[in-house]
């Protein structure tokens, strides 16, 4: 057994330490380091990654290969009944009710899934960071007032409410507060920001409150730094790393929520390929034509695990406390 | 960050799970095979479908059972002054009420002709046409608690109600060609002066013109006597009579028990749980007397009617004989199983609806304000991809102009004014309609204009309008129309207000009151009909910038030179037997070529299947649907 190079034994049995050259490490090598051990979560990336290519290429590639288009509809598709036909060398998953081709639609609907995903989460990141900063910081009346509105949002029947507001703005062409929401995508993305934002913002309060007592916030107070320098340049920049974990879990749970909210035929327009509304158009189906549960199924499963695994991946490397 | 992995996993994991039992679903399995025969099947002509059926000789016992789906979606809560639901009155007139006319709960033609019911015999009209004399069958008793004879005071005091507009009539507007009719309606008046009762079995209209089909307007519902004592009860309470009420057919409302006493006393009938409620309960009226009634046959004790909100379950009990029958929609799936299933299909039964489905255009958006861009839509529409999104043939013939033939006699059925290769579209025919559009002044043979770009369609949310939509919009891209689309729950609402100004919707459809065509254009075209909130006159056809400032309709639009039928209609409305057919006929013609509304794409049947126990079945033409005055069940 030989001991470590740092450690010399004298003659006399004594030990000597010898001094020992410590690499520094950044704040971004340690969190790729730890990072990188993850293989699930770097699956997870990888995984995102070419969804996201997907999302933004792979609906035109499918059109030009299978060289059907989005909405193009095959009466070749449908028996004589209407009930669509499976997967064949043509239309590699099959057509849906309507005789299109579902590879292409399947395409199409990760850039709906995933633009809704990430721009309902940006949105409530945004205005979640906003409240959770003031209320934190401020304390006081602005705190209670801006934390009881997230627990009371918090405390909704979320679909419920959901299925109500995207309803009754989709029963007039001029859509919610006088045009502002339209009907289709963006009431979807309105009202799942709606209900999305009260996590954020309870997250960022707590941090807030621990944060704006730390020696560094005092002294930037003590150097005469103005409320809104001490947000912007002290406390928002240790919120960076748990904010992009939260994100990244409440993607995959907006896209969720977009896909129930289209399952229950209040999502997208019917032009539109989302996999939920797939989805819906596969409950009448379930028991004759698998494939339109399947594919758009897979790929909703697939995307949820993918931006979990990362989630995860993300919260332990960013967490020096976390054990591996 | 815990509860996002916890609502995230959890939700993936089910759609795993119902993923794979999509894999695992399998096809139903045949039941019971049958000695089944069909009285006058159709084979391939959707058309003329009419199909009955028999498994066994009729008898007397049993309890009907019938599956409703979604709700019930009573239109005035089963009171009868209002209720304008087709299914209601399947069952008003086979088991509850009987109004002077009635008809034989047939199917086809025959079940379309007159017959006296509370009346001995439909009268002819005396004065010109101007009075009509109905003589009341003896023995019609009212169930409990009533207990008393019907006369025709009865039928005057539903009329009376019918047009006091407190109290919920929707379609009393047939009636206002009885003289003094508008002043019960205005206040003026408590009863209406034109109509008298000399005596116990004798009522007596008098009207301000010739009507040729009042005879027809008097087989409606609202029209059955109503006993004063217990109708008072409700006096300006719309829709609440509806769990009481008083039967004069074969069957009665269960519950309904005792004497009559006062209003206070009176208690909701337990058999009828209310319109949002889910179940309807009807049972044998013990004051019926079957020798005054020459056609209802009343075979089965009790009619259970259910609401299930599960299709799929409806059908699955029917099949399994859990069920005799359903009010629900069968799925192209469902079609399909009992068409291939020779052990089922004698169990489906399509009968021609007396209803026209279309696509609606509004004649005062662009680009619907051309003539010849409706008139390229009616080219380009894939009327058979249309029909196959609802089922196939099963589910009705193609659609070619307004109104179907057998409101015609089956006239006109030759007619198709837009006659393209298989009912599939023609491009270059729709194209060269769009050439002459002055949303295409490089004659392209494509809308070129922006008017043609993103045209809002309102559609449903059903899982028939997801299927319907992408037809639509790939046909219409053909000729550079393109849609934005608005899918809508409850669509209606929103292309029944005027100030929408919504340019197209695929929703519409639109069936007989009862078998005459003025039941289609008087409501569907006629300007002076037009109202700002559910208005039936999508297209607007007749409107002029006076009746949009009179009626506050709030249309903004091309109101200039809208073609009108008002006069048309003016004409065949006095006339009667032939000459009144030809004379719609001619008005179908004008709208199909010089207004061109619509797009028609299909005179839907009324698809029913029936469980094993079944063991007669026959169609109800009037009402659309079973004649559940004619069937029975094993008991």
């Amino acid at each position: 057994m030989t001991n470590p190079p740092e450690f010399q034994v004298t003659s006399g049995g004594a030990v000597a330490l010898q001094p020992v050259a410590v690499q520094r490490k950044s704040p971004s090598r340690l969190f790729w380091d730890r990072f990188r051990q993850d293989k699930a979560a770097l699956i997870g990336g990888v995984v995102i990654g070419l969804l996201i290519f997907i999302a933004i290429f792979g609906g035109p590639i499918a059109s030009n290969i299978s060289g059907h288009p989005q909405n193009a509809t095959y009466d070749n598709m449908t028996d004589e009944f209407g009930v669509p036909k499976g997967p064949n060398s043509e239309f590699w998953f099959g057509a849906d009710s309507a005789g299109r081709d579902l590879f292409v639609r399947t395409m199409y609907g990760a850039r709906t899934s995933l633009f809704v995903g990430i721009v309902a989460s940006g949105l409530a990141l945004f205005i979640g960071t906003v409240v959770g900063l003031i209320a934190g910081f401020f304390g006081g009346f602005l705190d209670t007032m801006l934390s009881r509105s997230a627990d009371v949002l918090l405390a909704l029947p979320q679909i419920l409410l959901a299925v109500g507001v995207v309803a009754a703005c989709s029963t007039t062409k001029e859509g919610c507060l006088g045009g502002l929401i339209q009907p289709g995508l963006t009431v979807v993305i309105a009202v799942i920001t709606l209900f999305s934002w009260s996590y954020i913002a309870r997250i960022v309060r707590g941090y807030t409150l621990s944060l704006r007592e730390k020696e560094f916030v005092e002294s930037a107070r003590a150097a005469g730094a103005g409320t809104g320098r001490i947000l912007s340049t002290e406390i928002l920049p240790n919120l960076i790393g748990p904010l992009i974990v939260y994100a990244t879990l409440l993607i995959p749970t907006n896209i969720l929520f977009e896909a129930a909210l289209s399952y229950l035929g209040l999502g997208v327009p019917p032009d539109q390929a989302s996999w939920g509304a797939i989805l819906n158009d596969a409950s009448g189906y379930y028991d004759v034509a698998w494939w339109l549960m399947l594919f758009p199924g897979a790929f909703l499963i697939l995307t949820t695990l993918a931006f979990n695994l990362l989630g995860d991946g993300l919260r332990d490397a960013f967490d020096v406390r976390s054990e591996r | 960050m815990r509860r996002s992995l916890r609502l995230a996993l959890p939700l993936a994991a089910v759609l795993a799970v119902v993923m794979v039992a999509a894999g695992c679903g399998s096809k139903s399995s045949s039941s019971n095979s049958s000695s089944n025969s069909n009285s006058n099947s159709s084979s391939n002509s959707a058309a003329s479908a009419s199909k009955s059926y028999d498994n066994g000789s009729a008898a007397k016992g049993g309890v009907y059972r019938v599956g409703w789906e979604q709700s019930f979606g009573f239109t005035n809560n089963f009171d009868p002054t209002g209720e304008y639901l087709g299914n209601a009155w399947g069952i008003y007139v086979n088991l509850l009420l009987r109004p002077l006319i009635g008809y034989k709960h047939q199917p086809g033609a025959a079940g379309n002709q007159l017959i006296g019911d509370l009346a001995q015999s439909v009268p002819q009209p005396t004065d010109n046409g101007l009075t009509y004399t109905y003589k009341l069958r003896t023995g019609v008793k009212f169930a409990p608690p009533v207990n008393r004879a019907v006369t025709s005071k009865d039928v005057a005091w539903a009329m009376n109600r019918l047009a006091n507009p407190k109290d919920g009539g929707q379609y009393s507007f047939y009636y206002t060609v009885i003289k003094g009719w508008d002043d019960v309606a205005n206040g003026k008046a408590k009863t209406i002066s034109g109509i008298s009762t000399p005596d116990n079995q004798t009522i007596v209209f008098h009207l301000t013109k010739p009507t040729g089909d009042f005879n027809l307007r008097m087989s409606m519902p609202a029209t059955a006597p109503i006993p004063q004592e217990v109708g008072s009860c409700f006096e300006g309470k719309p829709g609440d009579y509806g769990r009481n009420v008083i039967s004069s057919g074969p069957y009665m409302i269960q519950g309904s028990a005792g004497t009559f006493s006062s209003c206070s006393a009176l208690k909701p009938f337990s058999g009828f749980d209310g319109a949002n409620g889910n179940h309807l309960i009807v049972v044998r009226n013990p004051n019926y007397d079957q020798k005054t009634d020459p056609y209802r046959k009343n075979y089965p004790n009790q009619f259970e009617y259910r609401v299930n909100s599960n299709a799929d379950d409806i059908y699955a009990k029917v099949q399994a004989g859990q069920l005799e029958d359903e009010q629900s929609s069968p799925q192209p799936k469902t079609i399909r199983q009992y068409v291939t299933d020779p052990n089922l299909k004698d169990r489906l039964l399509p009968n021609v609806g007396d209803r026209t489905w279309y696509l609606t255009m509004n004649l005062t958006q662009p680009p619907f304000d051309d003539i010849h861009v409706r008139k390229a839509m009616n080219y380009i529409i894939n009327k058979e991809a249309l029909r196959k999104a609802w089922g196939g043939p099963v589910l009705g013939s193609i659609a070619t102009h307004i109104a179907p033939p057998v409101m015609y006699n089956n006239g006109l059925s030759e007619y198709d004014p837009y006659s393209t290769p298989n009912e599939s579209g023609d491009v270059a025919k729709a194209s060269d309609q769009i050439k002459q559009s002055k949303y295409d002044p490089g004659k392209t043979g494509k809308c070129t204009m922006s008017q043609c770009k993103s045209v809002l369609m309102v559609a449903d949310t059903r899982a028939l309008d997801n299927r319907m939509v992408p037809v639509i919009q790939a046909n219409a891209a053909k000729i550079g129309i393109t849609f934005k689309v608005r899918s809508i729950n409850g669509a209606y609402t929103t292309i029944q207000t005027t100030n929408k100004n919504i340019p197209f919707s695929e929703r519409p459809g639109w069936g007989k009151d009862y078998a005459d065509p003025y039941t289609f254009f008087g409501e569907l075209f006629d300007s002076r009909a037009l109202i700002p909130s559910g208005n039936t006159n999508y297209s607007l056809v007749g409107i002029t910038p006076q009746i949009n400032t009179q009626k506050k309709l709030g249309v903004t639009g091309n109101l200039n030179n809208i073609p009108s039928v008002n006069s048309d209609i003016d004409k065949c409305i006095v006339k009667t037997g032939q000459p009144r057919i030809n004379c719609w006929e001619g008005v179908d013609k004008k709208l199909m070529t010089q207004v061109v509304p619509w797009v028609p794409y299909l005179w839907s049947n009324n698809v029913t299947i029936v469980g094993p126990k079944v063991t007669h079945w026959n169609y109800d033409q009037f009402s659309d649907g079973t004649a559940y005055s004619q069937v029975s069940v094993k008991q």
